[in-house]
């Protein structure tokens, strides 16, 4: 009995010891690293963006490239900011990996359709907003469901994880069943062969499923806000301010309007 | 013909191309973990075969820990827990680290019954015509227990090479993760994009499993 108690204790001071030593001594994932003066050092800022959505990131199979809303206007705010000198770079983030990716240092930022919300301020730091969404719902043309208050019981809503839309829609359609999918493309085919009587997420989103199959429509208007803000590491005040900086200029000078005018078209 | 035009649609050469990039990274991540997983597999079963005081039950406590994990909790742990710690990897080295962990433990498992499931009579035998215990493992015990592991190491091998695609939450580009970007291109195209990702699969897990009855053959 008394050999296994100090062979634990013995066993904890070892787990302890080896956990100290390994916390400290290493360099890229120390708690307080300055992100602004690391992208300056490296000429590179490396944002994390959303590579299968349509609209804001969807990666091209023909030229290896990222396009989208959310690149475009990284590319313009790295631009705004550091001119030539450093070179934006993009890594690929769900909405389950980008706060993870964010605290271990291996991405700068996150461009990626991403709400700002309370819970989330609590994790990362948030610009200014650089795009107004709204939740909406898209539904069959000539369906029973035109607006969220037809949403009653029986009926079926389908989402995607991890996103803010599913919560949403248990708050504003109580009585709703919600089925949750793991990407857009996912959801919209399901909605196609009739899993459920509608689909919800950002308008932004929706329109581009409209857009590409015309028997579908976009009902009720929006019932929520979705400001997306662009995400950075907790305590970077510097780099958010300096992003805000960027992005007003973009505003102002109209190049913030030529992008989202090529993207998104309502 | 009308049912092939959705695939003929889609099976532009560009798309392809990048499915098969995705398939490339899928087939490497697979064998390069069922290579180091069969190693440190192989190692565990036969030392806790061995029952070697201490070293087999610590082990034993090890394998049994990870092998009732979900196998996504440890991809999500390798690839956001162990940069905390001071080990940061790319996501290529942290699929195959994941899978590698935990199908070290699973193959040990196949490799400790299959040692376990030869007759004691065996081991007295050879032990007793002056090999020692070693030699005994080596010339007599392995080679009739490996005859009798091959089915179950094969279809774990197939398990693994299709437990990759779980590594598409951590992002890792392999097949499924680029047929989810090629079908988010057009929605109409996911389920031509289905069946062929399937056919990909299929016909290396075949391709397996046939190779598996053909060494079973030459060994009986």
């Amino acid at each position: 009995m008394l050999k296994s108690k100090k062979f634990f204790k013995m066993a904890f001071a070892t787990t302890m010891a080896a956990m100290v030593l390994a916390g400290c001594g290493d360099d890229k994932t120390d708690e307080n690293i300055d992100v602004l003066a690391q992208i300056k050092e490296e000429k590179k800022i490396v944002y994390g963006v959303k590579y299968d959505t349509r609209l804001f990131g969807l990666k091209n199979p023909s030229t290896g490239d990222v396009e989208g809303f959310d690149i475009d206007i990284s590319k313009a705010l790295t631009e705004e900011m550091f001119g030539d000198d450093v070179k934006p770079e993009f890594q690929e983030v769900t909405s389950k990996t980008r706060v993870g990716l964010l605290n271990n240092n291996k991405i700068d930022a996150v461009i990626a359709t991403m709400t700002i919300n309370e819970d989330r301020k609590k994790e990362v730091d948030f610009t200014d907003v650089y795009f107004d969404a709204g939740q909406s719902l898209l539904v069959k043309k000539g369906s029973k469901v035109q607006g969220i208050k037809d949403l009653k019981k029986g009926t079926k809503v389908l989402a995607v994880k991890g996103s803010t839309s599913a919560v949403n829609i248990r708050e504003n359609a109580p009585e709703t069943e919600v089925l949750e999918f793991e990407n857009y493309a996912e959801a919209f085919t399901a909605l196609k062969s009739g899993k459920g009587d509608a689909l919800t997420t950002d308008d932004s989103i929706l329109y581009g499923m409209a857009e590409e199959d015309p028997s579908f429509e976009l009902v009720g208007g929006t019932f929520t806000e979705e400001p997306y803000g662009i995400a950075v590491k907790k305590g970077n005040q510097e780099l958010v301010d300096e992003l805000n900086k960027a992005l007003q200029s973009l505003k102002d000078s109209g190049e913030y309007d030529e992008i989202k005018d090529k993207w998104i078209k309502k | 013909m009308d049912f092939l035009a959705p695939f003929i649609e889609v099976l532009t050469p560009d798309n392809m191309k990048f499915l098969l990039e995705g398939f490339w990274v899928t087939l490497k991540v697979a064998a390069i973990s069922i290579v180091l997983s069969f190693i440190i597999g192989g190692l565990i079963g036969i030392l806790r075969y061995a029952k070697i005081p201490v070293v087999s039950q610590l082990l034993a406590v090890v394998v049994e820990t990870i092998r009732n994990l979900p196998l996504l909790l440890i991809i999500f742990f390798t690839y956001f827990a162990l940069p905390e710690v001071g080990i940061d990897m790319e996501i290529i080295t942290a699929a195959i680290v994941a899978l590698t962990i935990f199908e070290s433990a699973m193959l040990s498992e196949i490799i400790r019954s299959g040692l376990n499931s030869i007759h004691k009579g065996q081991i007295e035998a050879g032990r007793s015509s002056g090999l020692n215990y070693i030699q005994t493992l080596r010339y007599i015990v392995m080679p009739q227990a490996l005859r009798r592991m091959v089915p179950p190491l094969v279809s774990q091998f197939i398990s693994l090479l299709k437990d990759t695609s779980l590594a598409v939450v951590i992002a890792l580009p392999d097949l499924l993760h680029n047929a989810q970007i090629l079908y988010a291109q057009n929605g109409s195209n996911v389920i031509p994009i289905f069946i062929i990702v399937a056919l990909m699969y299929f016909i290396v897990n075949y391709a397996l499993s046939l190779i598996a009855k053909r060494l079973e053959l030459k060994q009986a």
